[in-house]
């Protein structure tokens, strides 16, 4: 993978970059930032984020876990009470509730790891240590051909450092 | 997160995307500093030093307790019929209790896009988990033979009989489990990006190996923090009701038996309140002396003090109303051995238990309605020493007088903790602050991303200042006015 990276100080630099960017074809950008901004993800215009389908998926799977393993411990050695029934879902609402935010919570983190693509072992072509500190970085992978062109629109505005990475 | 604002009226039609967020630590200027003041309090000092060997010295006479205990029976831990559940069922609420405080600063208030939660509820989150860490103890230290513990994982025994799944126990143990993995999974992935600003900031090989490690390749990008902020979100989502949910399950360990003073519909709801109260109280206790001794004021504002504060004086009088119910339900059943036990409870053999529950946790707690108080740090921090002491008096006082004084005469006793149990109390102490000191000297005590979110970015083309005006959370709190912090 080749492109170029850009670092800004200002977040309305790096906003109007990533407009411009846009405007001007550049795609797969990608935007590091040291805490989410509102601003970043409108200029982005990302789609929504898959992890609720995992949350969903893992709930209803906890949920359906829940109530069926007591049901089937209490038909498997059944204790008859006075005619009451044998599994009763009222009590296995608690075991059913638990299990549904036990495994949702966990679909929820692994959707999430899957999706961001983590755990990694390396910290990827373009990434920098000053983007968790306090800078924000864009990063443009572009082929040799629109490569001085990217630069050269990520210094005019305002981008403190611009690299050519592979 | 982030504050919104209106577009004002003349603001460029072309360039809807510029930040302009209320200013919530006028004291912060910009992200370096976020880092740089927060990540020092990892060096260790010689006050750390010191508090980590009182607290290990305090493990230390638990260990030593529970071993003799071990070798002398559950008797030299003070039961003896009728009262078999004492200290270690009083200590193991109390925990789960202060356990509470963290998720629901983490959760509910996030939900509620409370502001004054993001500079303490790291501190809220690590001390949910090693509560719950200290908490889960106390059922093996209360086995006559912990070396059975395992006994107590609903699985079936050599005749493939499983436990029963309509008693309070099991559903203790899936509460519990679930609580303490969900809450660990919350703190561990608000962590991750800011072990990654470790990770870049570590000049050492080793511990910037480990960092690398345990931040999972974090890179900061747009889609990461774009995922991250919906499991978040979600994890928030869950975490919610499951904060509802656990101490509700605990007090149905009580509600479920007939004994009086447990049987009551009142009681989930009593133990919620109960809970997020005592661990309020106990975010006071820790974050207070934290701020002072490593200069975070401008951090951990007067007023989000105040307005902890203010949530910890509502939930004290939602337990007072609690006690307030309990009596009456005993004063109208009609039955005579609740209101006998009432009664005993509050004029007779445990007054002074009860009385000190009383006085700690409704009367102190209403200075609180004083703002001079609720600003004022050192009564703050005595206050919340005095609802911790109130909250496991509270425990106290719904465990040991049931069983001491149930329905016939002759059924009725007595209970003195001996020093086994008060060692074992302090042990939990030691444990829980050992590994509270050790995460401090570890990770950041403040999310490091959450603070940057509400410090102003930095801008080429500054603001007008009036625009803050369309800013409704820059309006709510007066951040200049630090009147009666230390």
């Amino acid at each position: 993978m080749q492109g170029v990276i850009g670092a800004f100080a200002e977040l309305d630099s790096a906003v109007h970059a990533i407009e411009d960017l846009r405007k001007q074809n550049f795609s797969d950008i990608t935007v590091y930032t040291p805490t989410p901004r509102h601003e970043l993800e409108e200029a982005m215009q990302p789609p929504k984020s898959p992890v609720r389908r995992f949350t969903l998926i893992g709930g209803l799977l906890g949920v359906t876990f829940g109530y069926w393993i007591p049901i089937w411990i209490s038909d498997y050695w059944a204790l008859v009470v006075g005619g009451k029934p044998v599994a009763s879902w009222v009590p296995y609402t608690i075991i059913g509730f638990e299990l549904m935010v036990l495994i949702g919570s966990l679909a929820t983190v692994f959707g999430m790891f899957a999706v961001s693509r983590i755990p990694r072992l390396t910290t990827t072509v373009g990434y920098d240590g000053r983007f968790s500190h306090g800078d924000y970085g864009i990063w443009v992978p572009v082929g040799p051909d629109r490569m001085s062109a990217a630069a050269e629109l990520l210094r005019k505005h305002g981008a403190v450092e611009v690299r050519n990475e592979r | 997160m982030a504050t919104l604002v209106q577009p004002r009226p003349d603001e460029p039609v072309q360039r809807p995307n510029i930040a302009s967020a209320g200013n919530r630590l006028p004291a912060v200027r910009d992200y370096e500093q976020v880092d740089r003041d927060i990540i020092r309090t990892l060096q260790p000092t010689l006050g750390w030093f010191a508090a980590l060997g009182i607290a290990i010295l305090c493990l230390l006479i638990g260990i030593t307790a529970w071993m003799y205990q071990i070798h002398e029976g559950l008797g030299a831990a003070g039961y003896h019929p009728p009262v078999m559940w004492g200290v270690y069922i009083v200590t193991f609420v109390f925990w789960v209790g202060i356990g509470h405080a963290g998720t629901l600063i983490s959760a509910i208030l996030y939900l509620f896009r409370a502001g004054f939660r993001t500079t303490i509820y790291r501190c809220a989150e690590a001390m949910t988990v090693f509560a719950v860490m200290t908490a889960g103890l106390f059922p093996i230290l209360h086995l006559g033979r912990p070396w059975k513990f395992f006994w107590l994982i609903p699985y079936p025994n050599w005749r493939l009989i499983w436990p029963n799944p309509k008693s309070p126990l099991v559903w203790d143990v899936f509460a519990i489990l679930t609580y303490l993995t969900v809450s660990a999974t919350f703190f561990y992935v608000g962590l991750i990006p800011d072990i990654a600003v470790l990770r870049d900031q570590e000049t050492n090989p080793i511990r910037k190996r480990i960092f690398a490690s345990l931040s999972l390749g974090w890179r900061n990008s747009d889609k990461e923090w774009r995922h991250f902020t919906r499991a978040y979100l979600f994890l928030a989502a869950f975490a919610t009701p499951l904060v509802l949910s656990v101490h509700s399950v605990v007090s149905f360990d009580f509600a479920m038996a007939l004994t009086p003073g447990w049987h009551a519909t009142v009681f989930p709801p009593y133990f919620v309140a109960g809970a997020i109260f005592s661990g309020i109280g106990m975010v006071f206790t820790i974050i207070i002396p934290l701020r002072k001794y490593f200069k975070l004021q401008h951090f951990v504002t007067i007023n989000d003090l105040d307005a902890a504060a203010k949530l910890c004086l509502f939930t004290s009088m939602v337990v007072g109303l609690a006690y307030l119910t309990e009596f009456q339900v005993a004063w109208m059943s009609g039955n005579r051995v609740e209101q006998e036990y009432f009664w005993n409870r509050v004029f007779g053999q445990w007054a002074w238990a009860a009385w000190i529950m009383l006085i700690c946790n409704c009367v102190l707690p209403l200075s609180l309605f004083s703002q001079k108080l609720r600003r004022n740090t050192s009564w703050l921090f005595i206050l919340s020493l005095f609802i911790n002491l109130g909250m496991w008096f509270e425990r106290f006082v719904i465990v040991v007088p049931s069983l001491s004084h149930e329905f016939e005469p002759w059924q009725w006793g007595s209970y003195a903790p001996t020093f086994v149990d008060y060692s074992i109390l302090l042990g939990s102490f030691g444990w829980f602050f050992m590994w509270f000191l050790l995460f401090m000297k570890q990770m950041p005590i403040m999310a490091l991303a959450e603070i940057k979110e509400i410090i102003p970015p930095k801008m080429r083309q500054p603001h007008d200042p009036a625009e803050r005006v369309h800013d409704l959370d820059s309006l709510t709190l007066d951040p200049i006015n630090t009147a009666g912090d230390d």
